[in-house]
């Protein structure tokens, strides 16, 4: 299976998931040691000993000014990531041209909607097809197309492949003069009633 | 799941970004104009709660198991929140086709309905199996039998990446033919 269409299948949340998961076993690993520190499980001394420990304290009253350049290092740490975090996760997924030709001072694209208007256009000409949504994902390096189709009741999905993979992608290929242009088709079954009554 | 995912993910970010300006303004203030501290964070009040505290202490516990039970959930919604396609063969080199589960239970859904005997029936299918439940007036094990046929030829026509697991049951309901 090819890893540039199977990636346009939907956009990844890997890095949200990662980053979500990561936080959650922090803050569970947080909350289990605290409460293993408190039943004595590290020594019943340690469980008895004050929130705001005397070394801990002592320490930073003897290197203030040590202590709040940390604190503040972290602080700012902190809002570089959380603010990375946040644009990422909330940046629309990009929908890239396509660059036909690049020489020096010369670039020639195809803008995405047009594109992905064009395609859409065969691919509702399709018998079988009630509607298409079409876009371009990816980076404009490496773009691939994501379509979606509502099939009508009753429509052999195998002719509706033949038909996207020998009419639309075959002209869509041959318009950006490439070998293969990476696909992610994503197939609504039985969307739409068929035109023949269902009751006779 | 996904929707919450992507709800969470951006809060948990600006949660973050959050504290982080609020530490780094409130040392900041407290050491160059120790009269207008503490800014927002009411912070020498939190101090004096925490003075008298060990880690023994109930409040200390109660929090504890506050934040693990809201990690836990954290967690939970990170690992759940994968998506659920169901692949088809791939016609040509290139192009990847999938559907969802829910457009899958509708296609078989529509073919058990279409059954003269079936009068109603409920499908829920996964890349790995397609569960029917169905109610008839008549029989339910020659129902069964040709309910099972049906499916098997709706996934037949489906070229469906790999075969769902198919389990019909057919249970008689009460009622006048």
């Amino acid at each position: 299976m090819s890893r540039r269409s199977r990636a346009a299948v939907a956009r990844s949340a890997a890095g949200d998931r990662t980053l979500v998961v990561l936080s959650g076993l922090v803050l569970l690993a947080l909350g289990v040691l605290v409460v293993l520190l408190g039943t004595g499980v590290f020594g019943s001394n340690r469980a008895q000993r004050p929130l705001f420990d005397p070394v801990v304290t002592g320490w930073v009253t003897q290197n203030a000014d040590l202590s709040r350049w940390i604190a503040i290092a972290a602080g700012v740490v902190l809002l570089v990531v959380g603010l990375t975090w946040a644009v990422r996760s909330l940046r629309p997924e990009p929908r890239p041209d396509v660059v036909l030709s690049e020489t020096p001072g010369e670039r020639l694209t195809v803008d995405h909607s047009a594109i992905a208007d064009a395609v859409r256009h065969d691919a509702e000409a399709i018998d079988g097809v009630s509607r298409a949504r079409v876009r371009m994902v990816g980076t404009e390096r490496r773009p691939a197309l994501r379509m979606s189709l509502w099939l009508v009741e009753g429509t052999d999905v195998r002719d509706v492949w033949a038909d996207i993979d020998g009419r639309v992608l075959a002209r869509a290929r041959q318009a950006f003069s490439v070998d293969a242009l990476p696909t992610a088709v994503r197939l609504e079954l039985d969307a739409a009633a068929s035109r023949s009554p269902r009751v006779q | 799941m996904r929707v919450l995912l992507r709800l969470l993910s951006p809060l948990l970010g600006l949660l973050v970004a959050g504290v982080g300006v609020l530490t780094a303004l409130e040392v900041i203030v407290a050491w160059v104009a120790p009269t207008s501290s503490p800014l927002v964070v009411p912070w020498p009040t939190w101090q004096a709660a925490v003075a008298g505290l060990t880690w023994s202490s109930g409040t200390v516990r109660g929090i504890a198991i506050g934040v693990a039970v809201v990690g836990l959930l954290v967690l939970l919604v990170g690992l759940v929140a994968r998506r659920h396609d169901v692949t088809l063969t791939e016609p040509v080199p290139e192009v990847t086709v999938t559907t969802s589960p829910r457009s899958l239970a509708r296609a078989v859904g529509h073919e058990v309905r279409s059954h003269a005997e079936v009068v109603s029936a409920s499908v829920v299918a996964s890349q790995k199996k397609v569960v029917v439940r169905a109610g008839t007036l008549d029989t339910p094990e020659e129902v069964r039998t040709a309910v099972r046929e049906r499916v098997d030829e709706v996934l037949g026509r489906l070229p469906l990446a790999r075969r769902p697991r198919v389990s019909v049951t057919v249970a008689a309901t009460k009622g006048v033919k």
